[in-house]
């Protein structure tokens, strides 16, 4: 029956990459000292390097990068994991590390639409609206009512009667968005102490059981977001909600709060000390700032504008070519965008493990185009990028023309 | 400059490492140990990366033997099907 549903997938994905003719490329870069870059080795790389271990797996429709292990789906809700599996993130039944891509065994006959990866622990969504976790659960982390470590993907029963849409894992803490006819919920679990988990007004530390956050109610919900102690969620409407630690040495959020701006967002990413957000017109503003050795005092980095009328803590981020972004992802300390007429990727903050991809060790104040020449004579069509703590992956699809 | 303060009681101890840790923005760990938290240290390092945290404990905490320190939340790896 699982074998069945297996050849069906793979026959889905073969017809669909058949029919639309694309190619695919797949880079990393950064630190890579867990296998987590997908290149066989054991060691950080400046420069993005072309990933053929995925080759074997069909193309890839979605990238999650958590601490130092990387999530991949592919578009027939297959899943693959590598990097760090000491505390079972990668979901193989084993608690060791893992250099090259390997299906995920336990979920293999489910559908898997979306999946997280966060500093080390591992969700995963099915297309029947299962969640299911794997890896450190010290913090309650996994959802399973208790702070037990699992190596093997686990159904967080809590969720069993609903639809999960999404799960965003961030350093010690998870978040669950479920969509109902009438209205969203969040649920929040694990480590709540810098009120990432916006469940209660109060000082709480951990959780295993999942609850619903609070002041979502008759907010229609588009994407649940999380990394270190901060948590966030897009609305439809375009809203940008933050919760959890502070960006700017202010007290931490304890409830979701709307990030007032006469802006409207549609993506969100988030590191550990700064918040990437994009508009729908395409501009980037960014929240906090980079923590990694910055001098003490007031930091202004070059190419932002302050903008938002909250104290200043929006800024803009300029220097994009004059050209709009059409996605942006956030490590730890490093932040990547893909910009919209070429499929260009461009790189700025701490660059100590290569993960800005430029080629060296540096840190940058502002974005840098990232050289990703393979055949430059070809455009890319679509471009993604996605950040792990200190590491960076991209994808990204050519149209080839057809030979009729 | 100290990327960060971070009070003990938020660092897991870690076995293999013997040392107090918590997670390091380049993927791996800021580690101190026992020993160096007992003669006041309060630096604990990445081993991968050049950044560093400042630890906030009590050092009474971690003087003599038959004073029981502070016991940070401990991973317990299970094997789950």
């Amino acid at each position: 029956m699982i074998d069945e549903k297996n050849k069906v997938m793979e026959e889905t994905e073969r017809i669909k990459s058949r029919e639309e003719e694309e190619e695919e490329e797949i880079w990393s870069w950064g630190a890579g000292t867990e296998g987590q870059l997908g290149t066989g080795k054991l060691q950080d790389e400046h420069k993005p390097q072309l990933i053929h271990s995925l080759s074997s797996f069909g193309p890839i429709s979605h990238i999650s990068c958590g601490g130092a292990h990387v999530i991949a789906l592919t578009p027939g809700g297959r899943v693959l994991t590598w990097g760090r599996g000491t505390s079972g993130q990668l979901g193989h039944g084993e608690m060791v590390n893992c250099l090259h891509p390997k299906s995920v065994e336990y979920l293999e006959g489910i559908f898997i639409t979306h999946a997280s990866a966060g500093w080390n622990h591992s969700g995963f969504v099915s297309d029947t609206g299962y969640v299911f976790t794997s890896g450190d659960g010290s913090f309650g982390q996994l959802g399973h009512e208790d702070y037990i470590s699992r190596c093997s993907p686990a159904q967080v029963l809590h969720f069993k009667a609903r639809h999960v849409e999404q799960i965003a894992c961030g350093m010690r803490h998870s978040l669950v968005l479920l969509k109902g006819d009438t209205e969203d919920l969040i649920y929040g679990f694990g480590s709540g102490k810098r009120g990432q988990l916006g469940i209660s007004d109060d000082k709480l530390k951990s959780v295993s059981t999942p609850q619903v956050t609070l002041g979502f109610e008759n907010v229609k919900i588009r994407s649940v977001t999380a990394n270190g102690d901060h948590s966030a969620a897009i609305s439809m409407n375009g809203h940008l909600y933050i919760w959890g630690r502070s960006f700017h040495g202010a007290p931490d959020v304890y409830t979701p709060r709307r990030v007032t701006a006469d802006l409207l967002f549609s993506q969100v990413a988030l590191g550990w000390n700064h918040a990437l957000v994009l508009t729908g017109d395409g501009e980037v503003y960014m929240l906090g700032r980079y923590n990694y050795n910055v001098p003490t005092g007031a930091q202004k980095a070059n190419g932002m504008n302050h903008i938002s009328e909250d104290e200043g803590v929006l800024q803009r981020v300029l220097d994009f070519n004059s050209t709009k972004v059409v996605q942006i992802g956030a490590g730890a300390e490093h932040s990547a965008v893909v910009t919209a007429d070429d499929g260009s990727v461009m790189t700025w903050g701490w660059g100590e493990h290569g993960q800005l991809g430029l080629g060296d060790t540096n840190d940058q104040t502002g974005p840098r185009a990232v050289s990703l020449c393979n055949e430059p004579s070809r455009k890319p069509c679509v471009g993604r990028v996605y950040c792990g703590s200190g590491f960076t992956f991209v994808i990204r699809t050519y149209t080839v023309k057809s030979s009729s | 400059m100290s990327y960060d303060d971070v009070e003990i009681e938020d660092m897991e101890w870690n076995d293999e490492l013997q040392s107090y840790t918590y997670p390091c923005p380049c993927g791996d760990l800021f580690q101190i140990t026992k020993e160096e938290l007992k003669i006041g240290e309060e630096i604990a390092r990445c081993p991968s990366c050049s950044l560093y945290i400042t630890v906030i404990y009590n050092l009474e905490d971690f003087l003599g033997d038959s004073k029981k320190p502070v016991e940070p939340s401990k991973q317990q790896p299970v094997a789950v099907a």
